[in-house]
């Protein structure tokens, strides 16, 4: 019986390490940078959290497309993903494109390109502060 | 709000966030950062104009 218990322990810890890592994840993903708060990676925290917010209010100032759930297209499906990996800047970037998007110039178009890869940036942060949680990364 | 950039703005800026985000996610001493995103951002300027250039023949 004791020995059970010991052999049990360090798989329950590593699922509840694997589950701190998972939320740490989420939590980068809601908010750029808090990922790499929550591990006191304090200039890496910063970093994420400007570069993201500087792409989506450039994006938004340039009134690029915010793809919206009802696209109807596949690109306007990548584009909404892509556009939902800025997490809580999702709403920021609506709040800010009081005129909404406009596409038929060349700035419009490059605000887009902004949105997006503000979006994937934030992702990629999120699962590298995941992977640091489970301590693959430094 | 809105943003009246120049493409070479626009260009310069999303290089610039870029490789912040990319230096201080792949390296961790300051001087090793600092490196790659000079580097970084001077390719992602080098490239860019290099492809405008190659372009040019066929924008008109």
């Amino acid at each position: 019986m004791e020995e059970t218990h010991i052999a049990a322990e360090p798989s329950e810890h590593k699922a509840k390490s694997e589950g701190m890592a998972f939320a740490v994840g989420l939590a980068g993903w809601v908010l750029p940078g808090l990922g790499h708060a929550l591990q006191k990676m304090w200039a890496r925290a910063i970093a994420c959290f400007l570069t993201v917010g500087v792409l989506v209010v450039i994006g938004a100032g340039m009134r690029g497309n915010l793809f919206t759930a009802e696209g109807g297209y596949a690109f306007a499906a990548l584009g909404y993903v892509a556009d939902l990996g800025t997490g809580t800047f999702y709403l920021l970037a609506k709040s800010l494109e009081i005129d909404g998007p406009d596409v038929s110039r060349a700035d419009g178009d490059y605000g887009t390109r902004f949105l997006a890869a503000a979006g994937v940036l934030n992702l990629l942060a999120a699962l590298h502060a995941y992977e640091a949680a489970r301590g693959r990364k430094a | 709000m809105k943003l009246q950039l120049s493409h070479f703005q626009a260009m310069l800026l999303f290089a610039l966030a870029i490789s912040i985000a990319f230096g201080f996610l792949s390296r961790r001493p300051a001087l090793e950062r600092l490196k790659y995103i000079g580097w970084s951002l001077l390719m992602f300027l080098l490239i860019g104009i290099g492809i405008g250039w190659v372009m040019y023949p066929f924008s008109r």
